[in-house]
């Protein structure tokens, strides 16, 4: 109790250090770092809640969300973004705990898709059913994970990252073409896929996959069932030799060889576990589509998962949970215009209030940006009053709010699109490189062309605009937070 | 026997593009020990440029200067357009990362080259588009040439040969020759003692990254002439170029030219003579097999590493 | 004791879990296909196709048209619609199809569906549609077994799947009769792209020339291949033509380029998917298609020039006028349900109402109805054009 840095601690002999004293001063950068009062006690009470408290949080919002919205639609969205959490958490394994930059990952989603579509289907007639199939898939997952894993006993780093990715190559060739697989016959079924995968079936009652074209919620229970159990699994396997014995080969791989870890079994088995997770995920994957098609395991994906993992902070399963819900949800959210739009402008000012925290300053550029968005906008309504006419890319005026704010062109000429996309890029990096005062009085402009980008350009073409806003979250955090929202900050000896 | 040349020669082609972007992976990882995923998007953007270049100047139906003008002009547009490009992504996706732990930068690589993809696609649409090569000098660019044996060989590979090989050359020059390439050679081997000896980094690798992406540049330009592009070629030949240079040996000048041809006379022996859809597993196994075998390439030195 | 609340607070939850999982829910939403919309209301039409990724090209060119339907032809009928789209990339399989699926199941002002463009959507979705009551009418997914039993195997779309082009079993014969008879084919390398559209067709091509005594060669390339030149070498010098069905015409131009490069003899024969005038115009080659050029028809000329006026002054590609036609098609059904139901549509009602649709001066040629038998339409043929010297396509049949 003698480090306790709460006010008013006692010490073991007598009532805490004096103000003035050596100690009281030493002490002041403790005091301020969390918050008095209710707030402050509220946030101790959160850092020390135990793990499965959160799990359990999580866990309750997803059961009671079907009974809060009865729309197929969110249920479904639901359904995918557990399949994320437990690529997420897949994937963590490698990454967060093992160290080990794994880019072949969806390969494994897609092994243990194929095979629960190979063996599970009318296209050899083999109906293993799912009690069965589903634990022998996650062998055959662990196993080709295990394969994989082989030369990456040699390899560290970089290497290992393309060999990885490399293999998601081959990966794809060999099911594209599976249809004739160097005179094997037809395994994979090629581009067409596999098609009539059987629904999920315990004890010979089937799941059927829909009600009436409704997405069935049983499937979302038992994934979330899947994804309690697994998440408690790792936790257990993580808390255990092996977790200590991972993050020892993450931090210094070759502190942990000379001190006698068995270095490459470990990377193998970390291999092994993610793989198996994703081979797992794939099971439901494909009960739920009735069908496997190739081309889904590929780069976009890696990508979408990788950021997840990133976000959340890898290394902590809790977070890479969260950062996979609010990445499925972002993603599904700037699926429609309307919605996209309204993320923007509170990404934006989510973004302003992280940056500046709140200050006067922070007044001061929101201030500034509105009216600065005024003044543009009516300015360009006198000179040409079809500048301002505009619909935006759902069909719908802009909406009330935002009407005499931004700028909508009712023709956009063919070179505005570019043009302006590329000054806003180049504009954004140049704000980063000035300083001081000179970058708030530049904030506004730039708020203001993102936009006219945002409703004019992205909002045009919601698809790439996902992946761009997944590789500047990446490419931000990595520069900004690489420990994401939950992860350690690590130090890496080199 | 025909059936062997046409293929060598277009062995020669696409490993002559391979080598091009090899080099930059080549001359990035031996001073940043970085592998830069971005640099496939990069050959991606060069291949637009050119294309906006070519309307700029009237577009292939009807260009306003000579034809070997207009070439020039468009290749020259894709370098400086991409030693920019290459410059912008070094400085803002780069240098902020360069002390963090060795995953950081990949990342941040990965995401340039998703974002580069992506906005070239929001900015210009998914569909292919065709420099109308044929369309320049009625085809003449295609039909004519000389013949080796039955092949002919038509003036649209020389040029893109002798340019690939003509750049290869100056850079080597750049490299070897120069006091520039000599601090370049300098900061691979030992960046701190490179800086002590009052060497501006920054400099030097910005350098470096120019010349590495506007080899990207021609390198789209040259392949755009001939094929037609779109957003996503970048990832793949992105691979391609990478298993290029790592055949040859990563950080090796002459290497990277080396494993481009090997890579592109695979390619196409592989394509020509076993079944076609194998020929893309043929290369990824190359990669895999050098990897586990001479993970150094051919001409690079196996890594030391200190404790 | 804070332990014990916590653990008896997690029961709680846990149970309330699994009481709300063994109770089956009942599966009907409160918006059923019966339930009905004022015709006076805007109403929505929700179009399903790619628009990104490498089919990304073929959805947005549909989507220009169907804006431009949205915008020119609702007030023809005395409706208000308003479009929303969905991306269905193919890289990403069935899945963001039966997400959207459900999404427009969901929302109450959806009353039709345009598209989906990709017979892999189609598959994937038309059951969960049909079983809401949304008729989906698509512009282009070719796949024969969709809408007829192949192989003896269930047909894989519903009653409430309609397209506005015939399928690919008319188009492959038609094309290997045409080379056969008309062109004496003796020896063709068929081509494929390992993706379904090209699969299937490639499949038919070959299958008829082979039964005919043609000698082929089946060569398969990835879609992401754009630089076929070692491709081009192993096609044999006495090979008369190349069947090429791509989807993206520069590459149909780009190969046929390239032939001529090396010196080979053989001509390219491209299908529907490579019919652009301006993309692909290499002289000597065929191409087919399921309907004449949309400006050979003179009625066509004012929807042409807005069209093209509100998208820069574009020529029409081929996939983007039958999209018109199925905006049109769904009208027509709409209003006619509208009339029926005496100012209120029901969503099952559009599905009837589409079957019965007659349209004059159809946008691809003649008029256009559905076949009593299949819902594809009546009588679909294709026409096959030869490209000429100056790049323009000549109907030859």
């Amino acid at each position: 109790m003698a480090d306790d840095p709460r006010p008013g601690a006692e010490g073991p002999g007598g009532s805490g250090p004096a103000i003035g004293k050596d100690e009281w001063v030493a002490r002041s950068g403790e005091r301020r770092l969390h918050r008095e009062g209710v707030l402050g006690t509220i946030e101790e009470r959160v850092r020390t809640l135990p793990w499965w408290a959160w799990l359990t949080a999580i866990a309750a919002g997803f059961a009671v969300l079907p009974v809060a919205d009865s729309s197929g639609y969110v249920r479904r969205v639901a359904f995918d973004t557990l399949l994320y959490m437990l690529l997420a958490l897949g994937l963590n394994i490698v990454v967060g705990w093992g160290g080990l930059l794994d880019l072949g990952y969806v390969a494994f989603y897609g092994v243990g898709a194929y095979t629960y579509a190979i063996l599970g289907s009318d296209k050899f007639g083999i109906h293993i059913p799912t009690i069965a199939l589903i634990p022998l898939v996650v062998v055959i997952g662990a196993i080709a994970g295990f394969l994989v894993g082989l030369p990456s006993r040699r390899l560290v780093g970089d290497y290992l990252a393309i060999v990885t990715l490399f293999f998601l190559q081959i990966f794809l060739t060999l099911s594209i073409n599976g249809d004739d697989l160097f005179g094997l016959g037809n395994i994979t079924g090629g581009a067409n896929g596999i098609l009539r995968v059987d629904p999920l079936s315990f004890f010979g009652h089937s799941l059927p996959v829909q009600h009436e074209g409704i997405f069935a919620v049983s499937y979302l229970y038992v994934v979330l069932g899947i994804f309690v159990v697994v998440y408690v699994a790792l936790r257990l396997v993580n808390e255990s030799r092996t977790g200590r014995a991972w993050r020892s080969l993450r931090e210094d791989p070759l502190a942990a060889e000379v001190m006698g870890m068995p270095v490459n079994w470990l990377k193998l088995m970390s291999f092994s576990f993610g793989a198996a997770v994703a081979a797992l995920t794939g099971t439901f994957f494909a009960a739920l589509n009735a069908s496997v098609f190739p081309l889904t395991f590929s780069f976009p994906l890696l990508i979408t998962v990788y950021t997840m993992v990133i976000l959340g902070g890898s290394g902590n399963q809790f977070g890479v949970a969260i950062g996979a819900i609010l990445v499925s949800v972002v993603l599904e959210l700037l699926r429609d215009p309307g919605n996209a739009r309204v993320l923007f402008y509170v990404g934006v000012v989510l973004g302003l209030l992280a940056a500046l925290r709140i200050s006067r300053r922070l007044g001061i550029v929101l201030a500034a940006t509105v009216a600065l968005g005024f003044a543009v906008h009516a300015v360009a309504r006198a000179i040409d009053s079809s500048w301002v006419a505009g619909q935006t890319a759902d069909g719908r005026v802009v909406p009330g709010w935002a009407s005499h704010w931004v700028i909508v062109p009712s023709h956009l000429a063919d070179w505005i699109s570019p043009v302006s996309y590329v000054g806003l890029v180049a504009s954004v990096l140049a704000l980063t490189l000035v300083r001081g005062w000179w970058r708030l009085v530049c904030v506004p402009p730039v708020l203001y062309l993102a936009a006219f980008v945002w409703e004019n350009v992205m909002l045009a073409k919601p698809e790439p605009t996902r992946y761009i806003v997944l590789g500047v979250l990446l490419i931000s955090l990595m520069i900004v937070r690489p420990n994401g929202l939950f992860g350690e900050k690590r130090v890496e000896i080199i | 026997m025909d059936k062997f040349i046409q293929l060598t020669l277009n062995g020669l082609t696409e490993g002559s593009t391979y080598a091009l972007i090899a080099l930059g992976y080549s001359l990035v990882y031996g001073i940043l020990k970085l592998l830069n995923f971005a640099h496939g998007d990069v050959f991606m953007v060069g291949s637009f440029i050119g294309f906006g270049a070519l309307h700029a100047l009237g577009g292939s139906a009807d260009p306003v200067v000579p034809v070997w003008l207009l070439l020039v002009l468009i290749t020259l547009a894709g370098m400086a357009g991409c030693a920019a490009l290459g410059v912008a992504i070094e400085r803002f996706a780069y240098r902020p990362l360069r002390d963090a732990p060795r995953i950081a930068p990949l990342i941040s690589a990965l995401g340039v080259s998703f974002f580069l993809t992506y906005s070239m696609q929001l900015m210009f649409g998914a569909q292919q588009r065709d420099y109308g090569t044929f369309a320049l000098s009625n085809g003449s660019l295609y039909l004519k040439g000389f013949n080796i044996g039955d092949v002919r060989v038509p003036i649209l590979r020389i040029i893109t040969i002798s340019s690939a090989f003509a750049l290869m050359v100056v850079l080597w020059f750049l490299v070897n020759k120069t006091r520039t390439g000599k601090a370049m050679r300098a900061t691979s081997f030992d960046r701190e003692a490179a800086a002590m000896m009052g060497i501006d980094i920054d400099r030097v690798i910005a350098f470096t990254f120019v010349l590495g992406s506007a080899l990207a540049g021609a390198a789209g330009v040259l392949f755009a002439l001939r094929v037609p592009t779109t957003a996503t070629i970048g990832f793949l030949a992105g691979l391609k170029g990478f298993t290029a240079a790592v055949i040859g040996g990563i950080g090796s000048v002459p290497g990277a030219m080396a494993g481009g041809l090997i890579l592109g006379f695979a390619e196409a022996y592989a394509q020509g003579y076993w079944d076609t859809r194998w020929s893309d597993l043929a290369v990824f196994s190359l990669l895999v097999v050098f990897m586990l075998v001479r993970p150094q390439g051919l001409f690079g030195r196996a890594d030391i590493r200190k404790v | 004791m804070k332990r014990a609340m916590v653990l008896a607070f997690v029961l709680v939850v846990a149970c309330g879990a699994t009481a709300a999982a063994l109770a089956k829910p009942s599966a009907k939403t409160h918006f059923t296909a019966t339930q009905a919309l004022n015709c006076k209301s805007t109403m929505k039409i929700a179009f399903v196709t790619p628009l990104t990724g490498a089919a990304g090209f073929l959805g947005n060119e549909q989507l220009s048209w169907a804006k431009y339907a949205v915008k020119t032809l609702p007030a023809k009928f005395a409706l208000k619609i308003q479009l929303v789209s969905g991306d269905t990339p193919v890289e990403a399989g069935p899945a963001p199809a039966q997400a959207l699926a459900q999404k427009y199941v969901a929302d109450k002002k959806v009353i039709a569906i345009l598209g989906p463009s990709t017979s892999g959507a189609v598959a994937a979705s038309s059951q969960a549609y049909f079983d809401a009551g949304l008729a989906h009418v698509s512009p282009s997914a070719t796949r024969t077994s969709l809408t007829k039993s192949v192989d003896g195997k269930p047909k894989e779309a519903t009653p409430g799947f309609f397209r506005v082009v015939p399928d690919d079993a008319i188009q492959g014969p038609t094309d290997a009769r045409f080379m056969i008879d008309k062109l004496h084919a003796k020896k063709v390398v068929v081509f494929d792209f390992q993706e379904p559209y090209s699969l299937g067709i490639a499949g038919q091509v070959e299958a008829f020339l082979k039964s005919k005594g043609v000698s082929t060669i089946h060569l398969s390339v990835a879609n992401t291949v754009t630089d076929f030149s070692s491709f081009v070498t192993k096609v044999p010098s006495d090979a008369d033509f190349v069947f090429f069905p791509t989807q993206t015409p520069p590459a149909a131009q780009t190969f046929a380029q390239q032939l001529v490069e090396q010196g080979k003899k053989a001509k390219v024969f491209g299908s529907d998917g490579s019919n652009n005038p301006a993309q692909f115009h290499f002289a000597g080659s065929y191409v087919s298609n399921f309907a004449a050029p949309v400006s050979l028809f003179p009625y066509n000329k004012a929807i042409i020039a807005g069209w093209s006026k509100d998208n820069g002054g574009a020529q029409p590609g081929s996939f983007g006028p039958p999209t018109y036609g199925a905006v049109q098609v769904l009208l027509t059904a709409i209003q006619k349900a509208c009339a029926q139901g005496h100012g209120k549509v029901e969503r099952r009602a559009v599905i009837r109402a589409v079957k019965h649709v007659r349209i004059k001066n159809w946008i691809l040629g003649g008029e256009f109805r559905f076949s009593t038998k299949t819902n594809d339409p009546f009588n679909g043929r294709f026409y096959i054009f030869q490209i000429q010297s100056n790049g323009s396509y000549k109907l030859v049949q």
